[in-house]
């Protein structure tokens, strides 16, 4: 699903915030990222999602050369992919059916099949009846289920979650992880950059542990 | 179409929430058009009498005192045959006095001193419409010429000067209705940029999920366009009830400057035209701030 060849990321006066990375990620795999603040975690997901381009080396997710896209096909890509957020990035003047409708309603899907598709993913994370709240009447736990759903509404081949459990205390964060694994017992690959090893050893899948920017070790 | 939609409505809904700022934009654009709606009538106006002043253009040939008859006779038939007259008047010697006293009542006592009458016989010549201002000065020119003829006096000349001056006008007004119209632009691309700031999040998760441009943008673009389109209405009705304000209070004196015809507010195309430019300039502006969306 995902691979890199010496990929490197250069920031001014030579920083290196990735060095020379090459690892392959299956799919259907659920694999985490972990390291210190300041590893390279996070580049590496903007670097996936196209937020970013590399100083040297090739990603290639899905078979597709990232670095070869063009706008087009980089909006094409970004559809196939789900991501989840630290600060969940929530819309707060929208509802919460809203916030997960605004995804196929800027994809230009029809007003019914929105609301019919963001419904199913709400039903799914068990917030069916919150669907008319505001973000800000919402708990962490909750808006992070929320930004799941609205990850999901796409139907991703891919989510990437950047330290989604990092403003959750831990039994929020093993309940969200456990809706992680159900999105990837039905398919999807999912790539979770976290800095907690503890629930990295309670949910117990492939880790790949980056410092300074280089893999350190593959567990 | 769907993007077209969902651009005016998250365009109108934006439009709504910064009403306050936005009504600093649609007011800039108002007045840009104020100005120029303005001078629009004054000109449309102006060119109503000029094009009226020139279909009953005419002009004079003065006789000499001592012009014969056959004279008199060969000048008539040289304008008869010249193609440019639409019909002709002699004047008297006797009839140009009558008529000066006539026109110039306070000026009447000033022919009384003469042994003889000054004023010389004339023929008054109307311009056929359509003759043209270059044949109807060959004409003249030739009339000059002939024997017998003191004098030739055509009156497009003044006019051709009022028409060039009203050109210059109307250039002058333009380019400080088009100064005001970027000034309105730069307006409203600095107050739908603070709709954008505001919009970051929003702006963000939609350029990850993969939105297509015109969905990113083109609610800015369409904030832009509404603000303009309001400015233009605005200024449409501003200018009305200016233009029946002004009637009402110099109606008389501004009809009889324009020779007893009526003046009129702009044509409805003008209006139409004018709501347009608006509409661009708006546009101009929103599509410079959605630059920065993405």
């Amino acid at each position: 699903m995902i691979e890199t060849h010496h990929l490197s990321k250069v920031y001014s006066r030579g920083l290196y915030a990735l060095r020379d990375l090459t690892l392959a990620i299956d799919k259907a795999e659920f694999v985490f990222l972990t390291g210190p603040s300041g590893a390279g975690k996070s580049t590496f997901l903007r670097l996936l999602l196209l937020q970013e381009r590399p100083s040297e080396g090739e990603v290639f997710v899905n078979g597709q050369n990232l670095a070869t896209l063009n706008r087009r096909e980089i909006q094409e890509y970004r559809r196939g992919i789900g991501f989840i957020f630290q600060d969940f990035k929530l819309i707060p003047s929208r509802t919460v059916l809203e916030n997960i409708s605004f995804v196929p309603e800027v994809l230009g899907v029809p007003a019914a099949q929105q609301r019919r598709r963001a419904f199913q993913v709400l039903k799914w994370v068990g917030l069916q009846h919150r669907m008319n709240a505001y973000p800000d009447d919402l708990s962490g736990g909750e808006q992070q289920r929320i930004a799941i759903a609205r990850a999901l509404v796409n139907d991703p081949v891919l989510v990437i979650a950047d330290e989604p459990t990092g403003n959750l205390d831990p039994d929020l964060s093993l309940e969200i992880m456990n809706l992680l694994r159900e999105i990837n017992a039905g398919g999807t690959t999912v790539l979770v950059a976290t800095h907690d090893r503890e629930l990295i050893r309670l949910v117990g899948r492939r880790t790949i542990t980056l410092d300074q920017g280089k893999i350190v070790e593959v567990a | 179409m769907r993007s077209f939609e969902y651009a005016f409505r998250q365009g109108g809904a934006s439009l709504w929430r910064s009403r306050g700022s936005s009504a600093f934009a649609v007011l800039a654009i108002a007045l840009a058009l104020i100005v120029l709606g303005a001078l629009l009538i004054v000109t449309w106006n102006a060119e109503r009498l000029i094009a009226r002043w020139t279909a009953a253009a005419e002009f004079s040939v003065y006789l000499r005192d001592d012009a014969t008859s056959e004279q008199r006779g060969a000048i008539e038939m040289a304008i008869d045959q010249s193609g440019v007259a639409a019909g002709r008047e002699f004047v008297s010697k006797a009839e140009a006095l009558t008529r000066f006293r006539r026109e110039f009542a306070e000026l009447a006592e000033l022919t009384s001193g003469f042994d003889e009458n000054p004023f010389p016989a004339s023929i008054e010549v109307r311009i056929r419409p359509g003759a043209g201002h270059d044949n109807a000065e060959d004409v003249v020119k030739r009339l000059v010429a002939m024997p017998g003829v003191a004098d030739a006096r055509y009156d497009r000349d003044w006019l051709a000067r009022v028409g060039a001056g009203l050109g210059t006008v109307r250039a002058a007004g333009l380019a400080l209705a088009l100064l005001m119209a970027v000034a309105a632009a730069v307006t409203v691309a600095t107050v739908v940029r603070l709709g954008l700031r505001a919009r970051r999040d929003e702006l963000e998760i939609m350029e990850l999920v993969g939105a297509p441009l015109v969905f990113i943008r083109g609610p800015f673009v369409a904030e832009g366009f509404l603000q303009g389109g309001i400015g233009a209405l605005l200024a449409i009705g501003s200018l009305w009830v200016g233009f029946l304000v002004a009637m009402a209070w110099w109606g008389p004196d501004l009809n009889s400057l324009l020779d007893g015809q009526s003046v009129q507010f702009l044509p409805i195309r003008l209006c139409f035209y004018l709501i347009l430019g608006g509409m661009v300039v708006g546009s101009a502006g929103g599509l410079v701030a959605a630059r920065d969306a993405l």
